[in-house]
């Protein structure tokens, strides 16, 4: 062979040499391990953090409010998807409140062209008046329950089981302090619900927990139908507290359920006209505390202080129920 | 002038010399280079059956084969997923890189051809009020509308998948569990893959200089949690789960359902299966 090929042939063996050794060399360990890739880039992305934490983790110091959200119809919408990704929290501070709900639920409730039928949708416009879904709804458990269930039951009968009540009700419902309730007039349905929840146990009360045990139910509707059917009387109150002009402001948030002067437009809630002060407040305070449990009141009342509590029950409690009596009477 | 050339001629042969001597020497390290290969050949056949489960050590990719539903009749269209996705991967705060996104399907009566708008349209990022909020507008409200319905898309990480197919450097692959993962520091940025792709997955991202798309949260799945779209969307509309699970939801779905896959005439076998769509959708 000629010399000159031969050189031809080392040098063409060497460049290939060359680039195999560079390949090798600049190839990483763990190419070619599973196919043409970087095998050590899978364990890389596995390895990255999530950002999304899911409500378990959550649910290690929010139990409560993980237990209601749960329990309720909006369990499908996790936590993070309205407070946001979880990571850094709360080591690096809390997650945000969202403040615009209406802006929030509509994203999924507002009525659209293309969403299920299944799904539950408003007409934004017509629907609160512009007011926050949170007024009326808690987010963590919407669905507003005490739908208005129909109360019938016997007058006659209610009276005289009512004689016991009347040493603290007023013999005519209308209570003769400042802390007692007044029943006159009030809506049948909210009343069988109170006393049924004083029976059952979710409602305690010193006095009311005992008295009510034994009742029947027969014994509620009769007392509920009694008492709604009594014509009720705005007492001016004995003691004076709050401004009435600063509550009337507050009450706006309150007027969706217990109607604008406390005349409440659904009969599951009840009316707040004329009511007593005293138990007025005693009662949003149980709220704000947790002793009486309603999340729709719950949620409500957590950012009331107590003046606002007290300007609340000042306004309520000098409204006349008198107007809409007349039409509460049927049963 | 004949002493400049024996001079030239001399400069020539010693040169040549040199490379001889290059070459014999390059030789003996291709030899060597030869053993060195083995060796690590050796080796790397050694480390992948001492690691024992891959890629992490409480997850083997080998036991999984992920797939991923779509009940397109279930979709409220809220792009709570967008925005999960959006957190969760890193994604670009616009309205323009999506690892996954959702379109809206409107046919007005009297007209064959549907309407289709997703979030990155103009008209709904003003009804969103910034490019980083994601929210459908109610354009349709008043119209008389036939049919509608939402769309949510996504990698479909396919079985032959053609972006890994183009890929010049091994940057994408599709790993052992059924997802095609990127490996970005191996991405040089050619966007080779973001043209090969017929569904528009993949994007490119001008601040790292990579590919990005969605690779069903493989960092989620790999811990045993859910991509965080699934995790995020409050009507089921997506599900995910283990294929070789009979009685995982994504099996579920596909037994119970009759689905399909987008655009089955490219071959490439999507592993995103759909109900509840019609022929307009892609």
């Amino acid at each position: 062979m000629p010399k000159h090929i031969v050189r031809l042939i080392i040098l063409l063996v060497a460049s290939g040499a060359i680039a195999l050794i560079a390949k090798w060399f600049f190839t990483v360990e763990s190419f070619y391990e599973y196919g043409h890739y970087r095998a050590n880039s899978v364990p890389e992305i596995a390895a990255q953090e999530a950002v999304y934490k899911t409500a378990r983790y959550c649910q290690s110091c929010h139990s409560e409010r993980h237990a209601q959200w749960s329990a309720s119809n909006h369990k499908s919408v996790t936590c993070e998807t309205c407070h946001g990704a979880a990571q850094g929290h709360p080591e690096k501070g809390k997650l945000p409140i969202p403040a615009d709900t209406v802006k929030l639920c509509t994203l999924c409730h507002e009525a659209m062209p293309g969403r299920p039928g299944t799904q539950p949708q408003i007409q934004v416009a017509q629907h609160s008046g512009g007011q926050q879904c949170k007024v009326c709804h808690n987010p963590h458990a919407p669905k507003i329950a005490a739908a208005a269930v129909k109360v019938t039951g016997d007058v006659a009968a209610g009276r005289q089981r009512a004689a016991a009540c009347a040493s603290c009700h007023g013999a005519e419902g209308i209570s003769p302090n400042d802390t007692w309730p007044n029943l006159a007039g009030q809506s049948a349905a909210y009343l069988a619900r109170i006393l049924a929840a004083y029976k059952s146990g979710d409602q305690k009360d010193v006095v009311m927990t005992p008295l009510a045990q034994p009742l029947s139910d027969g014994d509620i509707r009769n007392l509920a139908a009694y008492y709604a059917s009594l014509s009720c009387r705005t007492v001016p109150s004995t003691t004076r507290i709050g401004n009435a002009a600063t509550g009337r402001a507050l009450a706006k948030n309150c007027a969706s359920c217990h109607g604008d002067t406390g005349i409440a437009s659904n009969p599951a809630w009840p009316h707040l006209a004329g009511q007593k002060a005293g138990y007025l407040v005693n009662v949003l305070k149980a709220f704000r505390g947790g002793l009486r449990k309603d999340p729709m009141m719950a949620a409500v009342v957590r950012g009331l202080s107590d003046a606002d509590i007290d300007n609340l029950a000042a306004y309520y409690a000098e409204q006349s129920c008198q107007p809409v009596t007349e039409s509460r009477k049927t049963p | 002038m004949k002493r400049e050339a024996i001079a030239s001629l001399l400069a020539r042969r010693t040169f040549l010399r040199k490379i001889g001597r290059a070459a014999t020497c390059a030789g003996a390290i291709v030899a060597a280079g030869a053993l060195g290969v083995t060796k690590k050949v050796a080796a790397k056949s050694e480390s992948s059956s001492s690691r024992g489960s891959f890629p992490t050590k409480d997850y083997d990719w080998t036991k999984h084969r992920w797939g991923f539903g779509v009940d397109a009749t279930k979709c409220i269209g809220c792009l709570r997923c967008v925005e999960a996705c959006k957190r969760e991967n890193n994604v670009p705060a616009d309205a323009h890189h999506f690892n996954t996104w959702v379109e809206r399907y409107v046919y007005l009566e009297g007209e064959a051809k549907a309407r289709i708008d997703s979030q990155a349209d103009p008209q709904n990022i003003a009804a969103s009020g910034s490019e980083t909020e994601y929210r459908f507008d109610n354009r349709y409200q008043d119209a008389k509308v036939e049919k509608a319905f939402f769309v949510p898309k996504l990698c479909n990480q396919c079985e032959h998948p053609p972006c890994v197919q183009v890929c010049p450097t091994g940057a994408t692959y599709k790993a052992k569990d059924g997802v095609v993962l990127i490996d970005s520091k191996y991405c040089i940025g050619c966007q080779y893959c973001v043209q090969a792709c017929p569904y528009g997955a993949r994007y490119f991202n001008v601040r790292t200089g990579t590919t990005q798309k969605c690779y069903w949260c493989y960092h989620r799945i790999t811990k045993g949690l859910q991509p965080a779209c699934v995790e995020a969307c409050p009507v089921g509309a997506r599900i995910f789960g283990d294929r070789n699970d009979p009685q995982s939801p994504i099996s579920l779905f596909i037994r119970n359902n009759r689905v399909q896959v987008l655009r089955p005439e490219t071959g490439n076998a999507p592993n995103v299966f759909y109900v509840g769509i019609d022929k307009e959708v892609l």
